[in-house]
């Protein structure tokens, strides 16, 4: 056996806890889960059912785990793990799973397939087989995190470009883009991009948010490696951020994995409890819409609309009803896919596959499914809540002729705030008359 | 207690060692739960992972293949019954027809949706390429174990046959696949309050 093959089974013995070694043990091999992955529904393939995706860490996990792997392995289809079985697993965890756990939702025994995924994509980035560009990704952010000032004033002068932007947008030179600001309620983590930024200065200020900006951005790339150390070290930055200000609460923007990191992981990766809340925006927007602090005209967004939702916000996240709380106040035609919620299909980009050029074929076959949801709910117009997920059904929107158009539920929200504001001002003032 | 008792007994206890073997095992490995504030209810999610979220209708996978589904619960059911019949058994004679005859049915049914549950597995070229010989043992060793409890009670000379099918089902539980009857409770549990905690499974969440 290889110095690396044993590397990397020493790694997955590191992280086979009680979850996935219960997820390992229990299948049946039933076969019931195929369908439920979006992977295997649009491609057919067999290797791209969840079982044997999973079979895969099973074989090696048998062989050194299993009596009967270990006296007869032809029995139980045990083996010694090679190299060339970790290059393919490479495939099958990074590219043709995405984590979404549609599978889990949907087997009888509870098998969780993206728990064993997760544990095969440490083990591969122990022994550097993990994508080059996720690894460069996640290094990028943590030198970003290690030299802010590097970085800080350039991104000043951005913000403050954004700003005026933001007051022209609104015809309201008072708007403010505050950074660094001590005590603030919200420390709003965006995504290195305007339309992340924009919409959410409209739409903290009017509904008089107290809130700061974050000097650094919510994407976490160490947890598509499953490496907890990287993941770590990537929300450090915005955990020592919000500290220092002594903000409330985090706001991530409208990204599904940054919201799964923060929300749910990374007080596993720090060991301790945090002394602010985390939300995402999506809650914060749901929130303003149901306390009446946002006027909201939804005439402005007329287009039938529908929503994806995000894995990472739904199934894995929680938040099933908030979206849908935003968009019928924000939206006139609002319909849903079929399935929704908790068994909605991954788009096919998750898991940060969008974020790796060399699978791009892989992708876009995988989001068949979705595209064929989206063209069945007769929506011209698709929201969601997660970058990942925009960028992927645009590329499904291009390749299977969908013709839709894609937004993010922050940008409606705005446009219906917008056409509100515009009303009141035009509309006819109460005359005072005379008794 | 006769002969066959004490074979038995021996059966059971090694199922007993070899799956207590599985437990510290499995409680040898870290525990890591979730330390984030949570949205649900852990509590409602394991106790829906184990109820409603086992229905035909709770999931999309069940809801398409219902009859799979279906067949493979029958195979449970009749499997349940099997032990309870091993477990009477000593006491044949005295049980009420009705009872005894409901206990002859439902084995007989469970072996039957074993078997058909075996046909499938060859029959079908996914699920033959995913099984291992393991599996195809173990469901026919089952299979057998469970249309052999219905058969003994209504032809008594195949007693013997049952007690050997029982002795040799017990020994293997925890060496094949049918262990998993022993996973199952911790893999829906873990289910339950991982999707429970989150907020996402709990009575009528899912499927709104």
């Amino acid at each position: 056996m290889s110095e690396t093959v044993n590397a990397a089974l020493a790694a997955f013995e590191r992280v086979l806890d009680r979850r996935v070694l219960a997820a390992l043990e229990v299948c049946a091999r039933c076969g019931i889960c195929a369908d439920s992955c979006h992977v295997f529904a649009s491609t057919g393939e067999f290797q791209d059912t969840p079982t044997a995706r999973s079979e895969a860490v099973r074989r090696f996990y048998r062989r050194r785990h299993d009596p009967l792997g270990q006296i007869f392995p032809w029995w139980v289809r045990a083996k010694d793990a090679t190299e060339e079985d970790l290059d393919a697993l490479t495939e099958a965890a990074f590219a043709t799973c995405t984590l979404c756990q549609r599978c889990a939702m949907n087997c009888p025994l509870g098998v969780d397939t993206a728990l064993i995924m997760k544990a095969a994509r440490a083990m591969l980035t122990a022994v550097g087989k993990a994508p080059e560009m996720l690894v460069q990704l996640a290094d990028a952010a943590i030198v970003r995190g290690e030299n802010p000032d590097l970085f800080r004033e350039v991104y000043k002068e951005i913000v403050a470009d954004l700003e005026q932007q933001a007051q022209e947008r609104l015809g309201d030179p008072t708007v403010r883009i505050p950074m660094d600001k001590q005590g603030a309620d919200i420390l709003y983590v965006a995504l290195s991009g305007a339309h992340t930024i924009l919409p959410a200065a409209i739409i903290f200020h009017v509904a008089g948010a107290d809130w700061t900006l974050s000097a650094f951005e919510a994407s976490n790339y160490g947890v598509f490696l499953g490496n907890p150390e990287k993941a770590q070290a990537i929300a450090q930055r915005i955990v020592d951020e919000a500290t220092r200000l002594g903000v409330k609460q985090i706001v991530l923007t409208e990204c599904g994995h940054a919201y799964a990191a923060m929300r749910w992981e990374a007080p596993n990766w720090f060991g301790r409890d945090f002394p602010f809340r985390v939300r995402s925006i999506v809650e914060v927007l749901a929130e303003y819409v149901q306390q009446g602090r946002l006027p909201l005209d939804p005439s402005a967004n007329p287009e039938p609309v529908t929503y994806h939702d995000s894995c990472n916000l739904g199934r894995k996240g929680g938040l099933l009803e908030e979206p849908r709380i935003v968009l019928r106040a924000v939206a006139q035609n609002f319909r849903e896919m079929t399935p929704n919620r908790a068994e909605a299909y991954c788009c096919g980009g998750g898991g940060g596959l969008v974020a790796i050029p060399e699978w791009e074929e892989k992708r876009l076959r995988a989001g068949r499914k979705k595209a064929e949801q989206i063209r069945a709910s007769g929506a011209p117009l698709v929201a969601t809540s997660c970058e990942n997920c925009f960028l992927q059904i645009r590329d499904l929107s291009a390749h299977y002729h969908l013709g839709v158009e894609v937004t993010g539920l922050m940008e409606l929200v705005v446009n219906a705030l917008l056409m509100a504001r515009a009303k009141a001002k035009t509309a006819p003032q109460p005359v005072a008359v005379a008794a | 207690m006769g002969i066959w008792g004490w074979v038995v007994a021996g059966a059971f206890a090694g199922t007993v060692a070899g799956l207590g073997r599985h437990l510290a095992i499995l409680l040898g490995r870290a525990y890591r739960p979730e330390r984030a504030g949570a949205m649900g209810s852990p509590a409602q999610g394991v106790l829906y992972a184990f109820t409603w979220g086992m229905m035909p209708w709770a999931k999309e996978s069940t809801r398409l293949h219902l009859l799979a589904y279906l067949r493979g619960v029958v195979f449970h059911i009749g499997i349940g019954a099997a032990f309870l019949a091993l477990l009477v058994s000593p006491w044949r004679a005295q049980m009420a027809p009705a009872l005894r005859w409901g206990l002859v049915a439902l084995t007989a049914v469970g072996g039957l949706a074993g078997f058909a549950g075996l046909v499938a597995r060859i029959a079908e070229a996914r699920l033959r390429r995913l099984s291992t010989p393991d599996d195809f043992f173990s469901v026919t060793l089952v299979s057998l174990f469970t249309l052999a409890a219905g058969a003994a009670w209504v032809v008594p000379p195949l007693l013997p046959v049952f007690y050997v099918l029982a002795v040799a089902t017990l020994l293997y539980i925890p060496f094949g696949k049918i262990r998993h009857c022993f996973y199952f409770f911790f893999s829906r549990y873990f289910f339950g309050v991982g999707f429970g905690r989150r907020g996402v499974i709990g009575w009528g969440k899912a499927h709104e």
